[in-house]
């Protein structure tokens, strides 16, 4: 490993605060913030695997199931993401159909599949291109939020849209499935350390 | 080597020489470009203005409503809290506290424990927790999602103006004024800065 890394130089970078410190054998916390000292956070890939498996299996049931219902006097019709999407484009609102296509659809699967590769990345050693690898990590941990834009929809019309038989609209069994694909990608984001990337390079 | 002089870069570990750029400029890692440091002016002092303007917006945020509608002569209102409570009655628990959580809970903490932090760091007072609390609000940042919750208002508004009459409430304007005060918060909150103002208050020498 070449010497140009806090860690190769027995230094410890803390993972709140900033703070560097000297490493030792025994797991030592942080003189400023008390959070636990590491080198690399612990089990990060194994970790991140296991959100990003989690998030996979329930991505499946996401976009089978329907995300709400929507009675009309009288007749449910269910839809589901896709389905939600194609109304939108339907009654002539491209830019919001391909706004919520970006954050529902596109942002999810592509974090998923990015997320994989850098694990992949990491476990094969491969090495790349780093800082391009890493400016994908970052836009990863980025955008991921910005998928709830779907949940938070259907929590205002649930709100709004409360009427009986007249008009209703109610959550679907998709939106818990939807909703815990968004914050296992992120928990898995979280859980993924970049340092490992560059570690990689550093390999002889 | 002694570590004083030395940082390490958070996304790719890399060991630097401390950078202490001016007010206004940056400091970026050579090899990831990672931002390793932008100082604000007045941080302190800002982020306690902005913290105590986001408690005030807070309320009229959360209970006023946000946008109301009206279909067939009837009316209906929607706050904040409206959203989560049908969900919950709708047995979406999880959904429920989700929203719960990113929309009101965790915006009402960040602006808590900056409120917080930035007072005591102000008037000089030391406090047990304030390390703390500094962790906490950095950690949870991420999970309040005001931003999303807007556009998720406005794609809702799309959708529903093709069935519906739609009036926007008061809530809405506190709410978007909130969004902006958070924005602000974030973006004024030096965290370097921060935690060297902590540990000169505990009496601690600290290292980048």
């Amino acid at each position: 490993m070449k010497t140009d890394t806090a860690l190769a130089q027995g230094l410890v970078r803390c993972h709140s605060c900033g703070c560097l410190g000297k490493r030792n054998k025994q797991p030592a916390k942080c003189p400023l913030c008390a959070s636990p000292l590491h080198g690399r956070l612990p089990h990060s890939v194994q970790k991140t695997l296991a959100y990003l498996l989690s998030a996979y299996a329930l991505y499946i049931p996401a976009n089978i199931f329907p995300i709400m219902t929507v009675t009309k006097l009288g007749s449910a019709e269910p839809h589901t993401i896709i389905g939600g999407i194609i109304a939108l484009i339907n009654s002539d609102m491209l830019p919001i159909a391909l706004l919520v296509l970006v954050a529902s659809i596109l942002v999810p699967l592509l974090k998923l599949i990015g997320i994989s590769l850098l694990l992949l990345y990491v476990q094969r050693g491969w090495t790349g291109d780093a800082y391009r690898w890493t400016v994908m990590y970052r836009i990863i941990s980025f955008v991921g939020r910005w998928s709830m834009l779907d949940i938070f929809m259907i929590s205002i019309l649930v709100a709004l849209v409360d009427m009986g038989s007249i008009s209703e609209v109610l959550a679907g069994p998709a939106a818990t499935a939807f909703a815990a694909v968004v914050v296992l990608t992120m928990l898995a984001a979280k859980s993924f350390d970049p340092r490992l990337i560059w570690d990689n390079q550093n390999q002889p | 080597m002694p570590a004083a002089h030395f940082s390490a870069c958070p996304d790719c570990d890399l060991l630097l020489n401390r950078a202490l750029p001016q007010i206004g400029s940056t400091a970026h890692c050579p090899r990831c470009a990672c931002l390793l440091h932008r100082p604000r002016t007045d941080s302190v002092q800002r982020t306690l203005a902005l913290s105590i303007a986001g408690l005030l917006l807070l309320f009229p945020a959360n209970f006023l409503p946000l946008v109301g509608i009206t279909v067939l002569g009837q009316e209906k209102d929607g706050t904040l809290w409206t959203g989560v409570m049908t969900l919950f009655n709708e047995h979406q628990w999880p959904v429920a506290i989700l929203v719960f959580l990113s929309s009101i809970l965790l915006p009402f903490t960040n602006i808590v424990l900056s409120l917080l932090v930035s007072g005591h760091l102000h008037h000089n007072r030391r406090h047990r927790y304030l390390a703390h609390w500094l962790y906490w609000l950095q950690h949870l940042e991420e999970w309040a999602m005001l931003e999303v919750y807007c556009l998720g208002i406005i794609v809702a508004c799309v959708k529903l103006s093709a069935m519906a009459d739609l009036q926007l409430g008061l809530g809405l304007y506190a709410f978007v004024g909130l969004l902006f005060t958070n924005a602000l918060l974030t973006s004024n909150l030096d965290g370097h800065l921060f935690w060297q103002s902590i540990a000169q208050l505990n009496g601690q020498h600290y290292e980048n």
